[in-house]
């Protein structure tokens, strides 16, 4: 270890062994000489800049809970280090759980608030009407389906029409519906 | 909130805190609350008739004594690890070689009582199981481990119950031998070696809910 690391230590030692005592100067000064180094270890570790500020507000606040761990009479930077290490694992393994249940999205849809832009295309009333248009069959598997909501097995059973039938009636009728109803 | 705001919050009417003692100080205080219930409890349900026998003999002693350097040696390790940048090589390596000279001595005792009698005495791991015993006289011990290692930092606290366990269950055995005789050298490979390392299994999964994390506390 060089004399500059060497001295850092051993100021930073002496700061928190103070701020053991509640000298709180001694502490802000400790804090505001540690958060750079903390960036730059969680950096390093971390691989990226974007969200470190969480990870170095984590070790700043660790090293607050558990100031009382630190003996002045051992080094200052392996006991640092070790909560540096802790916290940027942990914040590692959370980015690992969250990227899991992520997908990225590289373009967002578009909407409108506006309540036209969301009933307009849905009428209920439009809707209706272009059920009404479908050929007997088609019509038959969206009321029986969608409309009053029964199972394939159920709506087989009710129409006397095979279970493959019902759902190529579906298929079709949904097609025809988004021609009726337009774009 | 920046991280300017944070320290000036945190270094802030700033409350002065007790510094935790190190391990070997908190190991003290560990064998002076759980040595002398260990021995109330031998009193108090009564030392084994042949203990005197037992005393005489060589494996016994190594054995027992093997128990006990690995129980002195996990609470040191347990402790250890609530003060960060501990040595893992220190913590793991020192239980060790306890643990396994208490492994190999349990084991030796097995292979002698093979060569005598065959299997004839495994049965012996179905009729005497001793692990209710061990977690009966090790409890102390046990609670006692928790609440010193719970003065310092949970970083690890899978490692941190895991070697408590293991030292409460090493001395609550070494402590058995001394009123609970009989037990076949099957039984002190499955249900006290054995035992002692399921229990430390066990505690090292339970560790997150006995430790709290750090973070997970408001600043003291």
């Amino acid at each position: 270890m060089n004399t500059s690391h060497h001295d850092d230590s051993a100021r930073w030692s002496g700061w928190l062994a103070a701020a053991q005592q509640g000298d709180g100067a001694a502490y802000g000064r400790l804090l505001a000489e540690l958060a750079p180094v903390a960036r730059r270890m969680a950096v390093k570790a971390w691989g990226r800049t974007e969200d470190v500020e969480d990870v170095v507000q984590d070790i700043l606040l660790t090293l607050h809970n558990i100031r009382h761990t630190y003996d002045s009479s051992r080094p200052f930077l392996p006991w640092f280090a070790a909560i540096v290490d802790h916290r940027v694992k942990d914040a590692l393994r959370k980015r690992r759980r969250h990227q899991g249940r992520e997908t990225a999205i590289d373009e967002i849809p578009e909407t409108f608030l506006a309540r036209p832009a969301n009933t307009k295309t849905t009428d209920a009333m439009d809707l209706r009407k272009a059920v009404a248009k479908l050929p007997p069959g088609q019509r038959q598997a969206v009321e029986l389906l969608k409309l009053q909501e029964m199972s394939l097995h159920e709506a087989s059973t009710a129409s006397g029409q095979s279970v493959a039938a019902l759902k190529v009636a579906m298929h079709r009728a949904v097609k025809t519906l988004k021609g009726l109803l337009g774009p | 909130m920046k991280t300017e705001d944070l320290i000036h919050r945190l270094s802030a009417d700033l409350a002065p805190v007790r510094r935790l003692p190190p391990p070997r100080h908190r190991l003290a205080l560990w064998l002076a609350v759980s040595l002398p219930c260990l021995a109330a409890i031998a009193l108090l349900v009564g030392l084994r008739p042949d203990l005197a026998q037992c005393l005489a003999d060589q494996r016994f002693l190594i054995g027992n004594a093997a128990a006990l350097l690995t129980g002195i040696a996990a609470a040191w390790a347990a402790l250890a690890t609530t003060v960060p940048g501990f040595s893992h090589k220190a913590v793991l390596g020192l239980p060790l070689a306890p643990a396994l000279a208490w492994l190999i001595s349990a084991g030796e005792g097995c292979w002698r009582q093979w060569q005598l009698r065959g299997w004839s005495d495994i049965d012996s791991i179905l009729h005497q199981k001793c692990l209710p015993e061990i977690i009966g006289t090790g409890l102390i011990p046990a609670l006692a481990l928790i609440v010193l290692s719970r003065r310092g930092a949970g970083l690890h606290p899978g490692l941190t119950a895991g070697l408590a366990a293991l030292a409460a269950a090493a001395t609550g055995s070494a402590a058995l031998s001394l009123f609970h005789g009989g037990d076949t050298a099957w039984v002190t490979l499955t249900w006290h070696v054995g035992g002692a390392g399921l229990i430390s299994a066990l505690a090292a999964l339970a560790g997150p809910r006995l430790f709290r994390h750090p973070a997970s506390f408001p600043p003291v």
